[in-house]
């Protein structure tokens, strides 16, 4: 499965994708912000993105719009890390259709319950 | 003249305005006359002149106040140095403990993988069910587990001496910030000195402006989440807000 994590913190993005490696996801690249994101999706056949909210340049919620807003992209599952922790942003990001919605800071088993939740519902 | 019908001079005032008149100081003398027949005028200018002095010493404090001047054009660039500084440790702490770790893990992962190579005939062993040929391989293999564990073990405690290392970052980004904090409190008396200079009123109780927030009602962590209705405290209240709406 090959995923892309997006945050333009490379601390974070070394955090997710060590906690990733580690729940057998090996195929992982990275983008700092979702504009560098969007092509990289558009090219590469990627089945799961995980993105940050808050970056400078494309936003992750932008990039989720986006990415539903693309048939060939629409079907990605997209699951949010993120310390934006307004109530009306965790209910913009479910109407624009996020598969799953982590604040930080987040522990290593909230991930691993989120991908299950979300693998699980994909079947 | 109904106006100077009530008007007083006393013995002073004339003795005044004879000496003025003989010393050829017209303009007092005139001055005098003045006051005596107006005493509310010269009460006005006096308000006027004491307004006057001090407008003209609150600008010159106002000038004179060279902490300003420090605050703008050093302080506050001195403070960007400084979270600029605060950024680059911690993030090199991150990335040094990172570097620990993910050294550790393949580690770790080896010794595990040796410990499960040696299970099965060990637990035959401790069964009396091991024949001579499998004890020989069972010595091979715990000899091998028990120079990778020595040798690695080693190592391990030096990564860990690494990962604990890496967290001195704390005790010089503390200080670090501390210093921003007292500069923006300093900051803070300045701007509520000059409101105060100018007559605006600085009201403590006033109602809490909300915080700024950009595209897509973007703010950050949430350092004041128990303050707060608008925003969730934990993972939980995500979730349980997530499952109100269906999902």
């Amino acid at each position: 499965m090959k995923v892309l994590v997006v945050d333009d913190f490379s601390t974070m993005r070394r955090i997710v994708k060590n906690l990733l490696r580690d729940l057998g996801f090996t195929n992982i690249s990275e983008a700092d912000d979702g504009s560098t994101a969007l092509p990289m999706l558009k090219e590469g056949s990627f089945d799961f993105v995980v993105t940050d909210w808050n970056m400078p340049g494309m936003q992750g919620i932008d990039l989720l719009k986006a990415i539903r807003a693309d048939a060939k992209l629409s079907h990605i599952p997209v699951l949010l890390i993120t310390a934006e922790a307004k109530k009306e942003q965790i209910v913009m990001a479910a109407q624009a259709g996020v598969n799953g919605y982590i604040v930080k800071p987040f522990t290593a088993a909230t991930l691993n319950a989120k991908l299950d939740k979300i693998f699980e519902r994909l079947g | 003249m109904s106006a100077n019908t009530n008007v007083h001079v006393s013995l002073a005032e004339a003795k005044q305005l004879v000496e003025y008149l003989e010393s050829g100081q017209q303009d007092k003398a005139d001055e005098l006359i003045a006051e005596i027949q107006n005493p509310i005028n010269s009460e006005l200018f006096a308000e006027i002149g004491k307004l006057t002095r001090q407008l003209h010493d609150s600008l010159n404090n106002f000038q004179l106040d060279s902490r300003l001047n420090d605050l703008a054009t050093a302080d506050i660039p001195d403070a960007q140095e400084r979270l600029n500084y605060v950024i680059t440790r911690t993030e090199e702490a991150a990335n040094k403990t990172m570097d620990a770790v993910e050294s550790i893990f393949p580690v770790v992962d080896t010794i595990q993988k040796q410990i499960k190579a040696v299970n099965p005939l060990w637990q035959k062993l401790m069964h009396n069910k091991l024949d001579l040929a499998e004890f020989k391989s069972l010595c091979v293999d715990i000899d091998v587990l028990l120079k990778t564990t020595d040798k690695e073990s080693v190592r391990m405690h030096d990564l860990m001496t690494d990962v604990l290392m890496a967290q001195d970052f704390q005790d010089l980004t503390g200080q670090v910030i501390r210093k921003v904090i007292d500069l923006v409190r300093e900051v803070e008396d300045s701007l509520i000195g000059m409101l105060t200079a100018f007559g605006i009123t600085t009201d403590s109780n006033a109602v809490r402006s909300k915080p700024k927030v950009g595209d897509n009602l973007v703010e950050g962590p949430i350092v004041n989440a128990a303050q707060r209705d608008d925003v969730v405290a934990d993972q939980d209240d995500v979730d349980d807000l997530l499952s109100s709406l269906g999902f």
